[in-house]
């Protein structure tokens, strides 16, 4: 087995199959006022999961709708009342003039924030894994994510403190941490990423005020003549520095995306492929040019259908997804036995709570 | 017992994927392996559970038995069928339901919940004991960081105001000029009104500080700021389960204001407060006229149009102050010239009073 090397992971889903979940979705979530969603996004799993096959059989998903919602539950009854207190409670300090320690509680409660965005983003891959089943056997994790969190907290900080230098370097130690924690039935994770070779394209970071700067000068060569037309009555019409200023804002904002895309999309490469799983080693080959194009046809989906369209997004990325992953190596079947990890209760209730992705 | 049924096989335990024969029996059934010595059994049909099935495949598991999969190619024979439940679809309840008449209740219950959130608030506001309201107000504003200006006859005539226009009888704790450059008034929890230095600033005369006054006290008098907490909090909840911004979105317009009804009654409380006192209605009229024409201008646009924003001017709301002028009737001033100047300068009087800058509200 394994002898295929170009497509171990194969996407088999039709959107016309998928149309009918999506839309039914929908309408259930808006009659329910949005209580649905739990169960929508379970169905919409349940779909995307079995049409994606990994060498000779399908993945499948078991988590059911119910658990999302208690999950949901006990995040909004753990977290988002006390925080809704302390909201208020910082509001009412702010009011009556003690400023001080209102921000020293804002501070400490950001703090607190930061850390249990760091577990939640551990419990739903762990839940997703406990989930996800292949050949009868699934994964998980043996830690609860609090160690985990920890170090979400310290690196991601730490990472901002020399001008965002060592943002590469927490992401890509984050990910090698939170996946040497998970194992898929009797073998666990292992993951080597280095920060090293995304590092080049982060520097795009950097290197953007000067394009900015390289950019209108090529523009001020080339209409520099038309001004100088324009400077004997008074400068440009004002319609015209209008669009200018407009032209000028958009282009840096989607200059800014640009690289913040071409960064994601090396981490996103080096991270998976140095992933490995006892004899398989993952790869996941996009390359910035196919992100932009699934964000493209994304964005036209969405506006051309004023919105509607969006259903369809978490198929459009899923398929992107697992198109895009690739395997190699041998599998056992006979040495990989069941999980013996922990299942977890309930699902994603606080990452939902921080709106956060699972990768 | 009928014939056995070629299948395919995962116990769970291990990824290996056996070719099994499944014997069906009246209580359960058994899988024995075709070629290995592997077997198991018997499994109890209630304890079987139907799963989606891929390509043509019938999928079935075993309650408690994490993985344990029953496989056949194309749809279960008739021998397993008669047993095995059928696959769950859009949730359990949904199913039993069936999805045209689960929308159609759901959509009723959602319709009946919408709206009792919305409506009830303002039969629940008065069932709020004024106490349990007035500690939250004084908890939330407590001495407004020091930015009260108070002197002793600014005070007076500011009390005297607010007594003329029926503060106490509403339920009126206290009003406060708040040394804010904005052209805003509130009315908070507790009974407590806050009107900002700008909007004294901005007033030409008392007369029209008393109608704005007077508009507030309204509020108070109809405990809509109870109401609109009420119905912030039932909104939030009832809306939280909708994802991200839609929710949101819908939650702030909702909340934004006490509603027209609302705004309306206070019109009239105002309306009516202004002739018991003597007060004319005409400068208040023709001070909604001004607002709404300085949110033209470029630099002022930000501060005047704070009041309008949350108490929209129409011209219906301006006519009726105008009407309610009473042909011949002999008004007085809302405050005599001298208490009028001292009311205004309070705040450039009081040295105590922090001043604010871009407080935002």
């Amino acid at each position: 087995m394994g002898q295929d090397q170009d497509s171990a992971f194969r996407f088999e889903g039709r959107w016309q199959d998928y149309a009918p979940i999506a839309f039914t979705n929908l309408l259930l979530t808006i009659v329910t006022l949005g209580i649905y969603r739990f169960w929508a996004t379970t169905r919409s799993r349940r779909y995307l999961w079995s049409r994606s096959r990994f060498i000779d059989e399908t993945l499948e998903w078991t988590g059911t709708g119910m658990e999302l919602f208690v999950g949901f539950l006990l995040a909004v009854v753990l977290f988002g009342i006390p925080f809704l207190i302390l909201q208020f409670g910082v509001q009412a300090l702010a009011l009556r003039g003690h400023e001080g320690i209102a921000g020293l509680i804002g501070i400490a409660a950001f703090f607190f924030l930061l850390f249990m965005a760091g577990v939640a983003r551990f419990r739903a891959l762990r839940y997703r894994l406990s989930r996800t089943f292949w050949h009868g056997i699934r994964g998980g994790s043996d830690s609860n994510g609090i160690r985990y969190g920890l170090s979400w907290l310290w690196k991601s900080s730490v990472g901002v403190i020399p001008f965002w230098l060592l943002v590469p370097w927490s992401m890509v130690s984050l990910w090698n941490e939170r996946w040497r924690q998970m194992s898929f039935g009797s073998q666990s994770f292992a993951s080597q990423a280095r920060a090293r070779p995304i590092f080049p394209r982060f520097l795009l970071f950097y290197l953007m005020p000067f394009l900015v700067v390289i950019v209108a000068g090529i523009l001020m060569a080339t209409f520099g003549i038309a001004m100088v037309g324009f400077a004997a009555g008074g400068g440009l019409p004002l319609p015209f520095q209008i669009l200018t200023i407009i032209a000028v804002l958009v282009g840096v904002y989607l200059l800014l995306g640009l690289i913040a895309l071409a960064y994601y999309a090396a981490f996103l490469r080096e991270a998976i492929s140095n992933l490995t799983l006892g004899d398989i080693r993952f790869r996941f080959e996009a390359s910035t040019s196919e992100w932009i194009g699934l964000l493209i046809v994304d964005i036209l989906l969405v506006v051309c259908t004023l919105g509607i369209g969006a259903i369809f997004l978490s198929y459009r990325h899923w398929k992107f997804f697992i198109t895009h992953l690739e395997a190699t190596g041998e599998v056992s079947l006979a040495a990989l036995g069941q999980s013996t990890t922990r299942e977890p209760g309930q699902g994603e209730g606080l990452l939902d709570a921080f709106d956060l992705g699972a990768f | 017992m009928a014939e056995p049924v070629a299948a395919w096989h995962y116990d769970g335990r291990s990824a290996t994927r056996h070719a099994v024969r499944a014997v069906p029996g009246p209580d359960g059934f058994l899988i024995e392996g075709e070629t290995d010595g592997f077997g198991s059994g018997p499994h109890r049909w209630a304890d079987v559970v139907a799963l989606d099935g891929t390509g043509g495949r019938s999928v079935y598991g075993l309650k408690g038995v994490a993985g344990w999969r029953l496989i056949f190619d194309g749809p279960p024979p008739d021998s397993f069928a008669v047993h095995l439940p059928l696959p769950a679809r859009y949730g359990r309840v949904i199913d039993r339901f069936g999805l045209t008449r689960a929308v159609i209740i759901f959509a009723v219950i959602a319709a009946a919940l919408v709206f009792a959130v919305l409506s009830a608030p303002i039969w629940i506001a008065p069932l709020v004991p004024r106490s349990v309201e007035n500690r939250l107000g004084d908890a939330m504003i407590g001495d407004f960081g020091g930015r009260f200006c108070r002197t002793d006859g600014g005070k007076a005539a500011l009390d005297r105001l607010a007594a003329s226009l029926g503060a106490q009888e509403a339920g009126v704790r206290s009003v406060e000029i708040a040394n804010v450059p904005m052209v805003n008034a509130v009315a908070l929890p507790g009974g407590r009104i806050i009107l900002f230095q700008g909007l004294i600033a901005q007033a030409g005369s008392p007369d029209e500080v008393a109608g704005v006054l007077a508009h507030e006290i309204g509020h108070v008098a109809n405990r809509d700021v109870t109401a609109a907490l009420i119905r912030q909090l039932g909104l939030s909840v009832l809306l939280g389960g909708i994802d991200g911004n839609i929710g949101g979105a819908l939650n702030g317009l909702l909340s934004l204001s006490y509603g027209r009804k609302a705004e309306m009654s206070a019109d009239g409380y105002a309306i009516g407060q202004l002739a018991r006192a003597s007060i004319s209605p005409d400068p208040t009229a023709a001070f909604f006229d001004r607002l709404g024409r300085k949110s033209g201008d470029k630099g002022s646009l930000e501060r005047a149009t704070a009041w309008i924003s949350s108490h929209p001017v129409s011209a219906d709301r301006k006519t009726a102050f105008q009407r309610s002028r009473v042909a011949g009737k002999r008004y007085v001033p809302a405050l005599t010239a001298a208490q009028w100047t001292a009311l205004r300068g309070m705040c450039a009087a009081d040295r105590h009073a922090k001043k604010e800058k871009g407080f935002n509200w």
